[in-house]
C-alpha cells in the first residue's frame, strides 16, 4: 500500500516552488484570468534546477473546445470533445507570459489524471473533476453533453481542475501532471506504466475496513460524517435551486405575453394607445432579460458543485485512513496471537487453539526439536511482526498529520471560497432586482402617458 | 324628495319636463328658450330625458312636454363636457365599514352608505344606511330599467363559488366593498344616473326592502318607452358611429380578457415560484448548521430568500385583489355596454319599420303620425345619451387603467425594492472577516 510522503520518484526534484497563485488561488482565480504576481512572496526557490520550467511562474488555461471524431477502443465511430491547454510561463524580468506548451486532452485523460493521483496521494483532498454529464439541470438547460453551454461550462471546470492542482504545493510538483500538461502523445501509456492501477486499494477492501474498524482517529470519523452530510445538503440545494430557475423563468417569460396584447389592445385607442404600445415593449424586454440572469446563476450553481464533489474526496482520504488503521490493528492482533503462540508452545500449555496442536494431540506428540523449531520459527515472525508494526504506526502517524493538514488547507479554501460564491450570489440577486426596478420604472411612466 | 320645480343648480341635473321644447315644433324650440344657443342650464338638463322630479304612478308627463331632440339641444348635449371635477361637486357618496350578520336563515355582509350632499333632492345634508349586495344589485336593475338609454356600471360579480371563495374572508370582502364603492362613484358622477329616483332611494330610505316592495313603478318616460319598444324589428344596418362602438367594445372585451388570463397566469407562476423559495431558503439554514465559519453567511442567505420570499407573497396577493377584480368589472361593463347598443338598435329599427310602413301606406299626408314621431324622439334620444355616455366612459376608462397599470407597475417596483433591500443588507455580512482564531 503507497503512502503519501513526497515519493522522489514522482516528484519533480527541484526545491519547493512557488505554488501558482498560493493556498489563494480560489474559484475567482481559477477562471482563465491571469493570475496576479504572487510574486511579492517570498518563493524560496533560490536552489538551481535543471527543470527550469518549475522556476518560473506558469499559467494554465484550457482555452478552448472542440468535437471531434474518431475510432474509440472498439473501432467504432466516437464524438468527443478535445480541450486546448495552453501552459504559460511568465517571465519575471518583464512580465510577459509566453507559450510554453499546448495540447489537446479530452475528458477521459482528466480523469486518468485524477484516478492516478488519488492513488498516490491518498492523503491529499483531490480536486474534482467538473461532472461529466450534465445533472441538476432545470428544463430550459440542456442535458446533453453536446450543447455548447454544458461544454463551456466544462471548460471553465477543467480549467479550475487543473488550477487547483497547481496550487497545491504537493500536487502541483508531480511528473505525472507535468507530463499531462506538456507531453501529448505517449502520455496514457506513461501513466499506465507506472501501474497505479494495481496499486490502488480495492473498494471492498475497503468496505470491509470501514465496518470492521475498531478504533479510528475521531476526527477522521467527524469528518467522514461531515462529508456525507455536506453532500446531502448541497445535493437538496442544488435540486431545489434547479426548481426555483425553472420558476423564475416561467413568471418572467408570461410578461413577454403583455408585450403582444398591449399592442393590440393600442392599436384601437386614441389617446392610450402610445403609452400602452411602448409599456408594452417594456414588458418583452422584462421577459427576455431573464435568460442571461439564469445563466449567470449556473456559474453559482458550478461552485457549489465543486464542493459537492469535492465531498467524496474527503471522503476517499477518510477511507484511507480508516483503511490503515485497520491494517494496523490486524497487524496488531495478528503479532498477539503469534505471541500467544510462541508462549503456549514454550510453556506447554496450549490456551490457544491452533491446528498443529490438534493434530499433535490426536497424532501424537511432537519432538522437543519439532518444537523448538517450531518456536524459532515464530520468534522470527513475532519479530518481523514487531517490525513491521512499527512501521506501521509511524506511517499511520504520518499520514494523520499529513492529511490532517492538507484537510485544515482544504477548510481554509472551502470557505474562502464559499464566501466569495455566496457574494457573488447576492450580488446576481442584486443586479435582478435593479434590473426589475428599472423594467418596471419605466413601465410605469409609459402608463402615466396613456 | 323634492318638491317643486329644482332650481337651476351650477351641474347638470333633470328639469321639469314642462320646459322642454317640441323637437318638430320648429324654431319655436329655440324661442320658448330664450331665444339663445348658448347652452343654458335648462338645455343642459334637458340631456337626460326621462328624470322626473315627481312620482307618476303611471309613468305619464304633463301635457305640452316631450323630448327636446331639437339639432341644437342635441349639439349640445354632445358639446357638453359633464365631467364634474372635484369643485362643482356637490354630492359625495362613501361605501364602508362591512360588517357580518349572522342569522338564523341566513348570514351576509352589510355594508355602510354614507352620503352628504347639498341637492335639494336630498331633505337631509348627510345621511347613513346599511345596505348589503342583493340591495346593490336591486339599485342596478332599476337603473337599467329606468335609464336604459345610459351605460350603467357594472357590480362586481354576484355568484362566487362556495368552497373555492370564502364569501366572508377580509380579503374577499374588502375587494367587494372596493367595488361596490367604484360603482356607487361612478352613478354619482353621471350628471344623469345621480339625480335617478331609486339611487336616491338606496342612499337615503332607512327601510329599503319596504319600499321594494311597494313595487312602485319609478319608471321614466323613457324608460316607459323602450320598455315597450318590440323586440321584432330587424336593424339593417347600424349606424357607422354605434358600429364603430359596437367592434370597439367587441375588441376591447377580447384584449382584456386576454390580459386577464395573463395575469392570472402570472400570478399562478408567482405563486409556484414562491412554493419553491419556501423550500429554497431553509437549505441553507440546514447547511449552516454543518459549518463553523460559515454558519453566519449561509444563515444569512437563509433569512435574505426569507425576506424575498414574504414580499413575493405580498406581490401577488395584491395583484389577486386588486387588479383582477377591476378587469373583470371592465369586461362585465363592456357586456352591458353591448346590451344597451342592441337595446338602440332594437329602438332604431322600430322607428325605421314604422316609418317604412308609412310611406307605403302612401297616404297623402303633410304630417308625420304621431307614434312614428315618438319612434323617432326615442332614438335620437337614446343616440344622444348614448353618445355622451361613451365619451365619458372612454375619458373615465383612460383613467380607470393609467391607474390600475400604474398600480401594477408600482406594485412590482415595491416588491423589487424589498428584494433588493434585503440581499444588499447581508453583503456586509457576507464580507466580514471571521476573528483570527
Amino acid at each position: 500500500m503507497e503512502q503519501a510522503p513526497p515519493d522522489p520518484e514522482r516528484q519533480l526534484q527541484p526545491a519547493p516552488l512557488e505554488p501558482l497563485g498560493s493556498p489563494d488561488a480560489g474559484l475567482g482565480a481559477a477562471v482563465g484570468k491571469e493570475t496576479e504576481g504572487a510574486g511579492e512572496e517570498s518563493s524560496g526557490v533560490d536552489t538551481m534546477t535543471h527543470n527550469n520550467f518549475w522556476l518560473k511562474k506558469i499559467e494554465i488555461s484550457v482555452s478552448e473546445a472542440e468535437k471531434r471524431t474518431g475510432r474509440n477502443a472498439m473501432n467504432m465511430q466516437e464524438t468527443y470533445t478535445a480541450y486546448l491547454i495552453e501552459t504559460r510561463s511568465i517571465e519575471h524580468t518583464d512580465g510577459q507570459s509566453v507559450l510554453t506548451d499546448s495540447l489537446w486532452r479530452r475528458y477521459s485523460e482528466f480523469e486518468l489524471l485524477r484516478s492516478y493521483l488519488l492513488v498516490y496521494y491518498p492523503h491529499i483532498v483531490v480536486p474534482p473533476l467538473p461532472e461529466k454529464r450534465a445533472e441538476f439541470v432545470w428544463h430550459k438547460l440542456s442535458a446533453d453533453n453536446m450543447d455548447p453551454d454544458f461544454v463551456e461550462r466544462r471548460r471553465i471546470g477543467l480549467e479550475n481542475f487543473l488550477l487547483r492542482i497547481a496550487s497545491h504545493p504537493l500536487l502541483c510538483r508531480d511528473k505525472i501532471f507535468y507530463l499531462f500538461l506538456t507531453q501529448e502523445g505517449n502520455w496514457k501509456e506513461t501513466v499506465n506504466e507506472t501501474g497505479f492501477q494495481l496499486k490502488a486499494d480495492s473498494r471492498l477492501k475497503a468496505l470491509n475496513a470501514t465496518f470492521r474498524v475498531k478504533n479510528p482517529d475521531k476526527r477522521f470519523t467527524d469528518l467522514k460524517h461531515y462529508s456525507d452530510e455536506l453532500q446531502s445538503v448541497i445535493s437538496h440545494l442544488l435540486r431545489v435551486r434547479a426548481r426555483v430557475a425553472d420558476r423564475l423563468y416561467g413568471v418572467y417569460k408570461v410578461h413577454g405575453n403583455y408585450g403582444r396584447v398591449f399592442s393590440e389592445w393600442s392599436a384601437i385607442e386614441k389617446e392610450m394607445g402610445d403609452g400602452l404600445q411602448s409599456a408594452g415593449h417594456h414588458m418583452d424586454v422584462y421577459a427576455s432579460s431573464i435568460d442571461d440572469i439564469l445563466e449567470d446563476e449556473e456559474h453559482y450553481a458550478d461552485q457549489l458543485k465543486e464542493y459537492l464533489f469535492y465531498a467524496e474526496a474527503l471522503r476517499a482520504v477518510c477511507r484511507k485512513h480508516e483503511l490503515m488503521q485497520y491494517d494496523l490493528e490486524m497487524a496488531a492482533q495478528d503479532l498477539a496471537s503469534k505471541k500467544q503462540q510462541c508462549e503456549e508452545l514454550a510453556t506447554g500449555t496450549v490456551r490457544t487453539f491452533s491446528l498443529k496442536g490438534m493434530t499433535t494431540k490426536l497424532f501424537g506428540q511432537e519432538t522437543p526439536e519439532q518444537r523448538e523449531a517450531r518456536i524459532k520459527v515464530l520468534e522470527e515472525q513475532i519479530n518481523e511482526g514487531e517490525q513491521q508494526l512499527k512501521s506501521k504506526n509511524l506511517e499511520g502517524r504520518e499520514f494523520v498529520k499529513n492529511a490532517w493538514a492538507d484537510i485544515e488547507r482544504f477548510k481554509e479554501q472551502k470557505n474562502r471560497d464559499l464566501k466569495e460564491a455566496l457574494i457573488s450570489y447576492a450580488v446576481m440577486q442584486i443586479s435582478m432586482c435593479k434590473k426589475g426596478i428599472q423594467v418596471w420604472t419605466n413601465a410605469k411612466e409609459c402608463f402615466s402617458k396613456m | 324628495m323634492a318638491g317643486g320645480p329644482p332650481k337651476a343648480l351650477p351641474s347638470t341635473g333633470p328639469h321639469s319636463l314642462r320646459d322642454m321644447p317640441h323637437p318638430l315644433a320648429g324654431s319655436s324650440s329655440e324661442e320658448a328658450v330664450g331665444g339663445d344657443s348658448t347652452p343654458s342650464p335648462d338645455l343642459l338638463m334637458a340631456r337626460s330625458f326621462g328624470d322626473k322630479d315627481l312620482i307618476l304612478p303611471n309613468g305619464g308627463t304633463p301635457a305640452g312636454t316631450s323630448s327636446p331632440a331639437s339639432s341644437s339641444s342635441l349639439l349640445n348635449r354632445l358639446q357638453l363636457d359633464d365631467d364634474i371635477d372635484g369643485e362643482t361637486r356637490d354630492l359625495f357618496v362613501i361605501v364602508d365599514d362591512p360588517k357580518k350578520h349572522v342569522c338564523t336563515m341566513e348570514t351576509y355582509i352589510t355594508y355602510r352608505i354614507t352620503t352628504k350632499s347639498t341637492r335639494v333632492e336630498f331633505d337631509l345634508p348627510e345621511y347613513s344606511v346599511r345596505r348589503r349586495y342583493q340591495d346593490f344589485d336591486w339599485l342596478r336593475s332599476k337603473l337599467e330599467e329606468s335609464q336604459p338609454t345610459h351605460l350603467i356600471p357594472p357590480l362586481p360579480e354576484k355568484f362566487v363559488v362556495k368552497g373555492v371563495v370564502d364569501r366572508f374572508s377580509e380579503e374577499f370582502v374588502e375587494t367587494r366593498r372596493k367595488a361596490l364603492d367604484k360603482f356607487l362613484k361612478r352613478i354619482t358622477d353621471h350628471p344623469v344616473l345621480s339625480f335617478n329616483e331609486h339611487f336616491n332611494i338606496f342612499l337615503t330610505a332607512k327601510d329599503l326592502n319596504a319600499y321594494k316592495k311597494q313595487g312602485i313603478a319609478l319608471l321614466t318616460r323613457m324608460g316607459e318607452s323602450v320598455k315597450h319598444v318590440t323586440g321584432g324589428y330587424k336593424l339593417r344596418t347600424r349606424p357607422l358611429e354605434f358600429a364603430a362602438i359596437g367592434d370597439y367594445l367587441d375588441t376591447f372585451a377580447l384584449k382584456l380578457g386576454t390580459i386577464d388570463r395573463i395575469a392570472q397566469r402570472i400570478i399562478k407562476e408567482e405563486i409556484e415560484y414562491l412554493v419553491e423559495l419556501r423550500e429554497y431558503g431553509p437549505v441553507y439554514s440546514t447547511w449552516s448548521t454543518l459549518e463553523g465559519e460559515l454558519a453566519e453567511p449561509l444563515e444569512g442567505v437563509s433569512a435574505c430568500i426569507g425576506n424575498c420570499s414574504t414580499a413575493l407573497e405580498e406581490l401577488t396577493d395584491d395583484m389577486t385583489e386588486d387588479f383582477l377584480p377591476v378587469l373583470r368589472e371592465y369586461i362585465l361593463y363592456s357586456d352591458s355596454m353591448k346590451s344597451v347598443l342592441k337595446k338602440r338598435d332594437q329602438v332604431q329599427a322600430e322607428y325605421e319599420a314604422k316609418l317604412e310602413a308609412v310611406a307605403l301606406r302612401k297616404e297623402d299626408r303633410p304630417k308625420v303620425p304621431a307614434d312614428v314621431e315618438k319612434c323617432q324622439d326615442r332614438m335620437e334620444c337614446f343616440n344622444a345619451d348614448l353618445k355622451a355616455d361613451m365619451e365619458r366612459w372612454q375619458n373615465n376608462k383612460r383613467q380607470d387603467f393609467r391607474q390600475l397599470l400604474m398600480g401594477m407597475a408600482d406594485k412590482n417596483i415595491q416588491y423589487y425594492e424589498k428584494c433588493l433591500m434585503a440581499w444588499e443588507s447581508i453583503i456586509p455580512l457576507l464580507q466580514e472577516k471571521q476573528e483570527a482564531k
